[in-house]
């Protein structure tokens, strides 16, 4: 008896050390990658730094007045954006090729490779996901409030908060989609929260522009009853000084 | 000084010889072509002209001086109401095509230019490299002008004249020709609507700048009256060229003195300014956050305090003005938010002083004088630009 127990945990120990031993040398390989393409990556970054600052790339770029990737880079130049942007596809390559070289370690039908691999990549994805959520939630929250300021909406506020809430969750049920978590519970809770954020938008719009639209209708009346006075004609008023503010 | 200026009397003498002179002129409708070319004739009775038209030219009779010629638009303009690079190249091409000696420019609306206002434009284009028009304009009218473009043209490159953005221009060859050099990188890059800045490109090139008085004239107005749109589209131009030219503008030095004061109307009845408050209100409320990323704490404090003055006591200090449009310049410059957004964020802004120089030349104060008082607080405050421009992270309260 106690010989086969001993038995059962020689060989669990056994199997435990095989799985470290093949695990490890994956590890290490996914590790060296990402290390490796993270140190090409800085290189190439500093490099294509130098030589975008050598060659005046900003400068061109703002006199040439295509302003699509200058208004896209934060709180840097272009050049300090396509320098990251490198870097960071360096890293996510490193990430690929590491994870390339930890599945082959692995043979075909083991759960690591069945499960874990793909998942790490989806993971990967997910990450993404979520940054490029944020940024966009991020970005047109401060579009729709600059709009609706400008266009004197008084529920400006609520708007931009909707809309930015609309792109989180959206991004939300799309990572957690992606990672398989959830379910249908997840798709259920999405379209009851985006849902409830859309109806909540309509009715503090519509509530919020019943004054509005009382008053263009008004004055949609007037306007038929007193259609175009002219000069001389007892109704007629001459222009108030707000229509005649010339800016340009 | 980058350049010198000289104001052209238009009760001087007659203009000198105009051999070599191009007229260029914008698309007109028919009858403001003709009531154009009836002008032109006038200014130029007994010297031979080039017209350059994109308009059906009529027969010529064998005395006129007008020598015509038509030229295909290649894309119609989406700005027809200022000038832009399309105008520039082009003339200039035609210019060396024809060996014009000089240019001149006249935007949409010429019909309503005086016969000696285009005379003095071409007369003054002999003596300097670019002559700007001078506009007697009401007190509502080209506001953002007065409050942006000519205070901080006038501080930055130290230059004198009133319009940095005039549609009436006239221009020596070289001029025309450089002009024309930065016009093709925004044509090159398919932008045949992109702005230039005229007075900025001579001052940087150290060319003599002039300016002609040329009294009243119908000036063309956007067909879309967007403001937002529009300011934001004219002043990320106007930034742009700014953050282009910083290498000049931060060794230019000295003030500009006095300009002696035309006497525009001041406001006889109470100007309703009740909705540029409104505007300004409710983007203090909603746009703090993003302000606060652009102004800093003494500029925010500033606002606050206007937010709740009354609107017969509105009133938003020159310095304050002068602050916030350098720190937009700056935020514009190193991209502290989306150019788009930081743009948007202005418009409230310039509303507010809208409503705040309405105000003032409401209760006396002549209009010009405000414009020159705030000229000078601009150029006063210069030192405040250039020393956050080479270092931005440096503390500013």
């Amino acid at each position: 008896m106690w010989q086969q127990v001993e038995l059962a945990l020689s060989q669990s120990a056994h199997r435990v050390l095989v799985k470290l031993a093949s695990f490890l040398p994956g590890l290490l390989a996914l590790l060296l990658a990402v290390i490796i393409l993270a140190a090409i990556g800085a290189g190439v970054a500093v490099l294509l730094r130098r030589t975008l600052t050598a060659a005046k790339f900003d400068e061109r770029l703002a006199r040439n007045a295509t302003a699509v990737i200058s208004d896209w880079s934060p709180a840097n130049s272009p050049t300090a954006l396509i320098a990251r942007v490198a870097f960071w596809g360096c890293i996510l390559i490193g990430c690929f090729i590491g994870i390339s070289a930890f599945d082959a370690a692995y043979p075909g039908d083991s759960p690591i490779s069945n499960f874990i691999i793909p998942y790490l990549t989806h993971s990967i994805g997910a990450v993404l996901l979520l940054i490029a959520g944020t940024v966009i939630a991020r970005f047109l929250e401060r579009s729709v409030l600059i709009g609706a300021v400008n266009a004197k909406l008084q529920y400006a506020r609520i708007l931009s908060l909707g809309i930015k809430w609309l792109v989180l969750v959206l991004t939300a049920a799309m990572v957690l989609d992606h990672l398989q978590i959830g379910g249908a519970v997840v798709e259920l809770a999405f379209g009851i929260l985006f849902g409830g954020i859309v109806l909540t938008l309509a009715l503090a719009v519509g509530l919020g522009s019943r004054d509005i639209v009382s008053r263009s209708l008004e004055r949609s009346a007037d306007l038929r009853s007193t259609l175009d006075p002219i000069p001389g004609d007892p109704d007629y008023k001459p222009a108030t000084p707000a229509e005649t503010l010339r800016h340009f | 000084m980058a350049s010198t200026q000289t104001n052209v009397d238009l009760t001087s003498a007659p203009a000198t010889s105009a051999s070599g002179l191009l007229v260029s002129l914008v698309p007109l409708p028919q009858e403001a072509f003709d009531a154009t070319l009836s002008n032109l004739a006038l200014a130029f009775p007994d010297q031979t002209v080039l017209v350059a038209t994109p308009d059906a030219v009529p027969q010529s009779s064998s005395g006129s001086p007008l020598r015509f010629l038509p030229y295909t638009l290649t894309a119609v303009s989406a700005t027809p109401w200022v000038l832009t690079a399309a105008d520039y190249l082009n003339t200039y091409k035609l210019a060396r095509e024809n060996n014009a000696t000089a240019c001149v420019l006249l935007g949409a609306e010429a019909q309503s230019l005086h016969p000696e206002a285009i005379r003095a434009l071409a007369r003054s284009a002999l003596e300097s490299d670019l002559t700007l028009a001078h506009y007697d304009l009401g007190p509502r009218e080209g506001l953002v002008n007065s409050a942006i473009f000519y205070p901080v043209t006038r501080a930055l490159y130290s230059t004198r004249p009133r319009f940095p953005l005039a549609i009436d221009i006239s221009l020596s060859i070289r001029m025309a020709e450089r002009l024309a050099t930065t016009a093709q990188r925004f044509t090159a890059a398919g932008q045949n609507d992109g702005l230039l800045w005229p007075l900025s490109e001579a001052a940087s090139a150290n060319f003599s700048v002039a300016e002609v008085s040329i009294g009243t004239r119908t000036l063309p107005q956007p067909a879309v009256p967007d403001l937002n749109a529009l300011l934001a589209h004219i002043a990320s131009s106007f930034f742009a060229d700014v953050d282009a030219k910083a290498s000049f503008w931060q060794r230019a030095r000295g003030t500009q003195p006095a300009q002696s004061l035309t006497q525009t109307a001041t406001i006889a009845e109470r100007p309703d300014i009740a909705s540029m408050l409104d505007a300004f209100r409710l983007a203090y409320t909603n746009l703090h956050e993003i302000w606060s990323l652009v102004l800093p704490p003494n500029s925010l404090l500033g606002l606050k305090k206007l937010s709740v003055m009354s609107p017969d006591t509105f009133r938003m200090p020159d310095n304050l003005w002068t602050r916030i449009v350098y720190d937009f310049i700056l935020a514009f410059r190193l991209r502290t938010i989306n150019r788009g957004h930081l743009l948007g964020a202005l418009t409230p802004l310039y509303l507010a002083w809208v409503a705040s120089h309405l105000t003032l030349i409401s209760n006396g104060t002549a209009p010009e004088k405000h414009i020159q008082d705030l000229a000078v607080a601009f150029e006063t405050d210069k030192p405040y630009l250039v020393s956050r421009w080479r270092w931005p992270d440096r503390f500013n309260p």
